[in-house]
């Protein structure tokens, strides 16, 4: 009999995750109005680094083989590292995949399919280079925290209130960053109206890269945590958690943070009350859900309405 | 009035911009010294905004020349020009609506680094406009036309611009607003700020200006002090169009 407490910690946990999976999708949305397609990648990205950087070892069939680094660092350090490389290969897809389009003023729809296929391209060389198999994060690499805690008859993994803990830390971050810096009150200007926000000195092409880098770093730090909680799949990993972080962006509303929030809490949720017999089902309930939302609210749970032009 | 010595503030020799095919602006000479308040007249289409567009930098003229102080703009970003001391304030206001009216204005300075005359100019803001002061904290969709047109300049001026570019702030307004914002203009150039203000509302610009530029159909057609304007017979007919509606 599994315990309410231990299904609603998991459900919180992996509904976190997905929330910083999407927050990456909305920040770029909200600057350029467009979907990044990539972001899954980065995600992939992420797990695979933090692999690399606690000093596990690469596989039999990747070009990589063998390879180790010759370091083992603490999880979190790497995971903090993980974070920052996504980052980077973050502001590489929106130099190859984003900028030049942008320069000549394509249509949105364009790069939304040149960052599908950047996406495709990363996942491919993370495949030549690591291989297809799957990788796990041991949790021996948390130094001496217990594997489970007893809280109130509920057997709850570490791992996962770990998971809730760092996702939620960066959850308020991100918020106290987009609404109390200078430089996050200039990112939601040039969301709201570009023009305006560059007759008022706003380098709109540095807040595009600023969304992307800061999205990276979310992408990449969900991935090693996933890393840690349940595997690192193979190089596609990524894509599976990259449409449900879509699902998720559009059921708390395009553009929207907190949408993004309470769509992920929803839908880990509603996985985690899946009966495990159906567990093949999960996905099936998220995007029931998701079509029911739509169906009653087609701009999502907290979608903003469209800007007033009075 | 002028000290013809010291280069414009700004020059426009020889101006013309395109939208594709279409030619919006041809042939633009146009100068503005230090300190003095210029009214852009013209009907609706007659390149106005075009012009505020291009001295900013939104759009590339095809030929011609934009002079910042002697200095050509040919290179310069829109974000640049702000530094520069271009201050523009768009048609339409364009406040962030989401935004409060007080992070508007925040932004309005975001170039400076200078945290103690920001406050000082904030707080000042707030005494030129009362009624931003007391809407601080909502979001500026929610202001009236009016106090948005005045959120909208006060924005600007956040940005301690040297050259405020105005585009049609009577735009939708009621009169009594009408003679409100004006007022204020005026009082701005009697402080020393030097204004471009773009208008189709000729009698209240003229009203407040030292002189008048008519644009029509993208190229300047009449030029002169704001009384020879004012005097002109054919002003309204010929070269606005009809008579205008809400004159104050």
């Amino acid at each position: 009999m599994v315990h309410l407490l231990q299904i609603l910690i998991n459900g919180l946990a992996s509904g976190a995750v997905y929330a910083l999976f999407a927050l990456g999708y909305t920040l770029v949305f909200s600057v350029l109005g467009v979907i990044n397609f990539a972001h899954g990648a980065v995600f992939t990205i992420g797990g695979y680094l933090t692999y690399l950087l606690i000093g596990g070892a690469v596989g039999a069939n990747g070009l990589l083989a063998g390879l180790q680094l010759p370091l083992a660092l603490p999880f979190w350090l790497a995971l903090g590292l993980a974070g920052a490389g996504s980052a980077l290969v973050s502001l590489v897809v929106e130099a190859v995949a984003f900028r030049p389009l942008r320069k000549r003023q394509a249509e949105p729809l364009l790069s939304l399919i040149s960052s599908l296929g950047a996406g495709v391209v990363l996942v491919n060389l993370v495949q030549l280079l690591m291989g297809a198999e799957s990788y796990s994060i041991p949790s021996s690499t948390l130094a001496g925290l217990p594997a489970a805690l007893n809280l109130g008859g509920a057997q709850i993994r570490t791992v996962q209130l770990l998971l809730l803990l760092v996702a939620t830390l960066l959850l308020v971050l991100l918020t106290l960053w987009l609404e109390g810096s200078r430089g996050g009150k200039a990112l939601q200007a040039v969301s709201e109206d570009p023009v305006t926000a560059r007759l008022l000195g706003i380098d709109s092409g540095a807040m595009i890269r600023l969304a992307f880098a800061v999205s990276g770093f979310l992408a990449g730090v969900a991935g090693g945590l996933v890393g840690l909680s349940v595997s690192i799949a193979g190089p596609y990993f990524g894509i599976g958690y990259g449409l449900k972080g879509l699902g998720v962006l559009v059921l708390g509303g395009l553009g929207s943070v907190p949408g993004a929030v309470l769509g992920g809490l929803i839908v880990g949720l509603a996985e985690a009350l899946v009966p495990s017999d159906f567990s093949g089902y999960k996905d099936g309930v998220a995007f029931a859900i998701l079509f029911l939302v739509l169906l009653l609210r087609p701009r999502g749970l907290l979608g903003k309405p469209l800007a007033s032009k009075v | 009035m002028s000290t013809p010595a010291a280069p414009p503030l700004l020059a426009l020799r020889g101006v013309s911009v395109r939208y594709g095919p279409i030619s919006a602006l041809q042939d633009i000479d146009l100068q503005i010294q230090q300190g003095e308040l210029v009214a852009l007249l013209g009907s609706n289409g007659a390149g106005k905004s075009t012009t505020l567009r291009a001295i900013s930098r939104l759009v590339k003229p095809v030929a011609g020349l934009i002079e910042w102080r002697g200095r050509s703009l040919a290179r310069t970003a829109t974000e640049r020009t702000v530094r520069l001391g271009i201050g523009h304030c768009p048609e339409g206001r364009r406040v962030l609506a989401r935004q409060s009216v007080a992070v508007n204005l925040e932004l309005g300075a975001y170039l400076r680094r200078d945290r103690r005359a920001i406050a000082r100019d904030l707080q000042r803001c707030y005494e030129r406009f009362p009624r931003l002061g007391e809407r601080r904290s909502q979001p500026a969709g929610s202001l009236s036309g009016g106090e948005q047109q005045m959120l909208a300049i006060a924005r600007s001026l956040m940005g301690r611009p040297r050259l405020l570019l105005l585009d049609e702030p009577s735009l939708g307004l009621a009169p009594l607003l009408v003679a409100e914002v004006m007022a204020i203009l005026q009082q701005l150039h009697r402080e020393g700020l030097t204004i471009l203000l773009v208008e189709q509302n000729a009698h209240a610009a003229l009203a407040i200006a030292d002189r008048g530029v008519v644009l029509q159909a993208g190229s300047i057609s009449l030029s002169g002090s704001a009384a020879e304007l004012m005097a002109h017979p054919d002003l309204k007919d010929t070269y606005l169009g009809e008579g205008e509606p809400g004159d104050g």
